[in-house]
C-alpha cells in the first residue's frame, strides 16, 4: 500500500476523466430530481390559478346565500345539504371510527389486532365509489335516493380514516400515563377515556378533521344515493338532497355560460374549504398519513 | 375494604363496567366489519341476475356491453363483456403509474436527500396539498384546462410522430379526441404523486444513515450513495409506495369520468375516449332500472373490489416482508 500526499490544491483542482463523469452525473440527478420535484407542484399551481380565475367573477353573496330555484339562481342548498351530509355522516363515524381504534390498541389480543389492521386497510382501499354502490343497491331500493342512503355511504368512508388516526395516535401515548392511572386503583374504562383518549385527545380530533374533508369533497357516493336536488332541504334526509360536488359535476357540462361559471365558483369554494382543512390538519402535532 | 369507600374510586363494580367497555369498544370493530362484509355480500347478492344469463367468464372476457338481448326462441341472454372497462382501468392505471412512480419516488429522495431544511418543508407540504383536493375539483381543471393543454401539446407531438408507426398512438390531426384514456392517465398521474411522495419519503427516511455515510466515505458522490445504497435498501417500501397509488388509481371515478369520454368498446388509439369499470358504474347507474341492469353494475363492482382487495393483500405482505427483513439486519 502506497500513500499519496495530497495537497490542498489537489482537493480543489477539477477532476479529469472518470471522476470527472461521476462528479458530471452526480450533479445531472440533482438537477433531474430537482426538476421533478418542481414538476410535481406545477398541476397544484396551475389548478389553483385556473380555478381561482374562473371562479371568482360568479362569487357573490346571492351565489352564497339564493337557492337554484331563486330569480337570481346561487347554490345555498348545496351548501347546506353538504354541511348537512357532512355532520350527521361523522356522527355516526366518529364513535365507531374511534371506539374501534381504541379497542384495537387497547384491548384487542394481537390476532384480532392484525385482523382489524388487515380490515382498515381493506376499507381505506376500497374504492369510494364502492360505498356509493353499496348505498344505492341496499338503502336506495327500500327509502329511495336519499340522505339516509348517502350518509350510509359517507359512514363506510369515514370510519376506517377515523380508525386508523385513531389507532396512530393512541399507540403514541406513554404506557406510563395509563399504568399512573390503573395503579390508582381507576378501572381500566376510566383509564382508558379520561386518561388515553384525553392525552390523545388533539390526534383524535385530526381524524376526525379528515374524515370531515374526505367526506365533504366525495361525489361518486353522493351521486348515487343523495343524487342532487333544486330544493332546500332542512334535516330531511328522506328525501333527495344537494351537495357542492353534485353541483360542480352537474353543472360542469351545462349548456349555459351561468351554470358552467357556478360549477367554477362551487368548486373555488371547495377548494378553499379543502385548503383550510388540510392546512389546519397540518399545523397539528400529528401528522398522519391516512388521507 | 372497609377503610376505604370501594366505590367511591370504582372498585368492586369496577369489573362488570370494564366488560361491558370492552364489549362496547369491540362491537365498534364488528361494526366496521360488517359495513364490509355489507359492501361485498350485496354486490354479490345483486350480480344474480346476471349469472342467470350468462357467466362470469363470458362476463369479464365478453368484449361488448350489449345489455339483455332476446334470442330467436323467446329466451333472454345476457350480453355484458366486461373487458373493454377492464382495459380502460388497467391502461389508463398503467399510465398514470408510469409516470408518477418515476416522478414521485425521485422527488421524494429530493425531498429527504437533497433539499435544504428551509425549502423541503414548503416543498413537501405544495407536493402532499394536491392530495387534499377534491377530485371532482380536479376533474373540473382536468376537463377545462389540463385536457385541452395536453391535447394540443403532448399528444399533438406524439401522435405526429410515434403515431405514424404506432397505430394506438395515432390521432386523427383536423379531429383530435375532446376526451381520451391517455388524458385519463395524465389526470391519475397527478392525482397519485402526492401519494407516491408521501409514502416514498417515509420509506427513504427510514434507511439508515450509517448506510449512506459509509458509502459516501468511500468516496461516492451522493448519486451514487442514492443509486447502489439508498434505492435498493428502500425497493420493498417503494414497491408498497406504488401499489398503495395504483390502488387509488383503479378506483379514482369522478375526476376519471370527466376526461375520458365514457365510449363504449376498447379504443384503437390511446388519444380516443374509452371507459373505466368505476366511470362506467358512475355514468350508467342512472339508466340501470332491471335487476339485469342493475346486476351487471354490481358485478363491475365485484371486479373492482377484487382488484382493489387484492392490491390491499399484496401491499401487506410486501410490508410485513420488508419488516422482516429489516428486523433481520438489526
Amino acid at each position: 500500500m502506497s500513500f499519496v500526499r495530497l495537497t490542498a490544491s489537489d482537493l480543489t483542482k477539477a477532476p479529469s476523466g472518470r471522476d470527472a463523469r461521476r462528479r458530471r452525473s452526480d450533479q445531472l440527478m440533482r438537477s433531474v430530481m430537482f426538476a421533478t420535484a418542481a414538476a410535481a407542484v406545477i398541476p397544484l399551481i396551475g389548478l389553483i390559478t385556473f380555478i381561482a380565475i374562473h371562479g371568482v367573477p360568479f362569487l357573490s353573496s346571492q351565489f352564497i346565500l339564493n337557492s337554484p330555484l331563486d330569480k337570481e339562481p346561487g347554490i345555498s342548498n348545496a351548501i347546506i345539504g353538504s354541511l348537512q351530509l357532512t355532520i350527521a355522516s361523522i356522527i355516526v363515524a366518529a364513535p365507531v371510527g374511534i371506539a374501534g381504534g381504541v379497542y384495537l390498541n387497547e384491548f384487542a389480543s394481537p390476532r384480532v389486532s392484525s385482523a382489524g389492521e388487515l380490515l382498515i386497510d381493506v376499507m381505506l382501499g376500497t374504492p369510494s365509489i364502492l360505498a356509493g354502490l353499496f348505498a344505492f343497491l341496499v338503502v336506495v331500493p327500500a327509502l329511495g335516493f336519499s340522505g339516509y342512503a348517502a350518509i350510509v355511504a359517507l359512514s363506510v368512508l369515514m370510519i376506517p380514516v377515523v380508525m386508523r388516526t385513531t389507532q396512530e395516535v393512541i399507540r403514541l401515548v406513554p404506557a406510563g400515563v395509563r399504568e399512573a392511572s390503573l395503579a390508582l386503583g381507576i378501572p381500566v374504562w376510566k383509564t382508558t377515556l379520561f386518561v388515553t383518549c384525553r392525552t390523545a385527545a388533539s390526534g383524535l380530533l385530526t381524524g376526525i378533521v379528515l374524515a370531515i374533508s374526505r367526506g365533504l369533497g366525495e361525489t361518486a357516493p353522493l351521486l348515487l344515493t343523495a343524487k342532487g336536488t333544486n330544493d332546500t332541504e332542512i334535516l330531511n334526509f328522506g328525501s333527495t338532497m344537494n351537495a357542492m360536488p353534485i353541483v360542480i359535476y352537474r353543472y360542469a357540462y351545462a349548456a349555459d355560460k351561468l351554470h358552467i361559471g357556478q360549477a367554477w365558483a362551487t368548486a373555488l369554494v371547495l377548494l378553499v374549504i379543502a385548503l383550510v382543512l388540510n392546512v389546519a390538519v397540518r399545523f397539528r402535532t400529528i401528522n398522519s398519513r391516512v388521507a | 375494604m372497609s377503610v376505604t369507600n370501594g366505590n367511591r374510586f370504582g372498585f368492586g363494580s369496577g369489573v362488570r363496567a370494564d366488560s361491558l367497555f370492552r364489549i362496547l369498544f369491540g362491537s365498534a370493530v364488528v361494526v366496521a366489519g360488517l359495513l364490509l362484509l355489507g359492501v361485498i355480500l350485496s354486490m354479490v347478492a345483486s350480480s344474480m341476475p346476471v349469472w342467470d344469463i350468462q357467466t362470469p367468464l363470458s362476463f369479464v372476457f365478453g368484449d361488448r356491453w350489449a345489455g339483455e338481448v332476446t334470442q330467436p326462441d323467446g329466451s333472454i341472454a345476457g350480453n355484458y363483456g366486461a373487458f373493454p372497462v377492464i382495459w380502460g382501468t388497467a391502461v389508463s392505471s398503467l399510465i398514470a403509474i408510469l409516470i408518477a412512480a418515476p416522478v414521485g419516488i425521485l422527488a421524494a429522495v429530493y425531498l429527504v436527500e437533497f433539499a435544504p431544511r428551509k425549502l423541503a418543508a414548503p416543498l413537501t407540504f405544495l407536493v402532499e396539498l394536491m392530495a387534499a383536493i377534491p377530485s371532482v375539483v380536479i376533474g373540473l381543471w382536468a376537463a377545462g384546462d389540463l385536457s385541452i393543454r395536453l391535447r394540443d401539446s403532448v399528444e399533438w407531438w406524439v401522435a405526429s410522430t410515434l403515431g405514424r408507426v404506432f397505430p394506438w398512438l395515432s390521432e386523427d390531426p383536423n379531429a383530435p379526441a375532446s376526451q381520451s384514456v391517455f388524458r385519463a392517465g395524465m389526470v391519475l398521474a397527478i392525482m397519485i404523486i402526492p401519494m407516491v411522495v408521501a409514502v416514498s419519503r417515509e420509506v427513504i427516511r427510514s434507511v439508515p444513515q450509517s448506510l449512506r455515510e459509509g458509502f459516501i466515505g468511500m468516496g461516492a458522490t451522493r448519486w451514487e450513495t442514492i443509486r447502489h445504497v439508498v434505492l435498493p435498501a428502500a425497493r420493498v417500501g417503494l414497491t408498497g409506495a406504488v401499489l398503495l397509488a395504483l390502488g387509488r388509481a383503479i378506483g379514482e371515478t369522478i375526476a376519471v369520468t370527466m376526461v375520458i369520454g365514457n365510449a363504449e368498446g376498447i379504443p384503437s388509439s390511446l388519444f380516443l375516449p374509452g371507459q373505466t369499470i368505476a366511470s362506467k358504474i358512475a355514468s350508467n347507474y342512472g339508466e340501470a332500472g332491471s335487476p339485469t341492469q342493475v346486476g351487471a353494475l354490481a358485478a363491475l363492482g365485484i371486479c373492482l373490489f377484487a382488484l382493489t382487495f387484492l392490491l390491499s393483500l399484496a401491499i401487506r405482505l410486501i410490508v410485513r416482508r420488508s419488516m422482516r427483513q429489516s428486523g433481520r439486519a438489526r
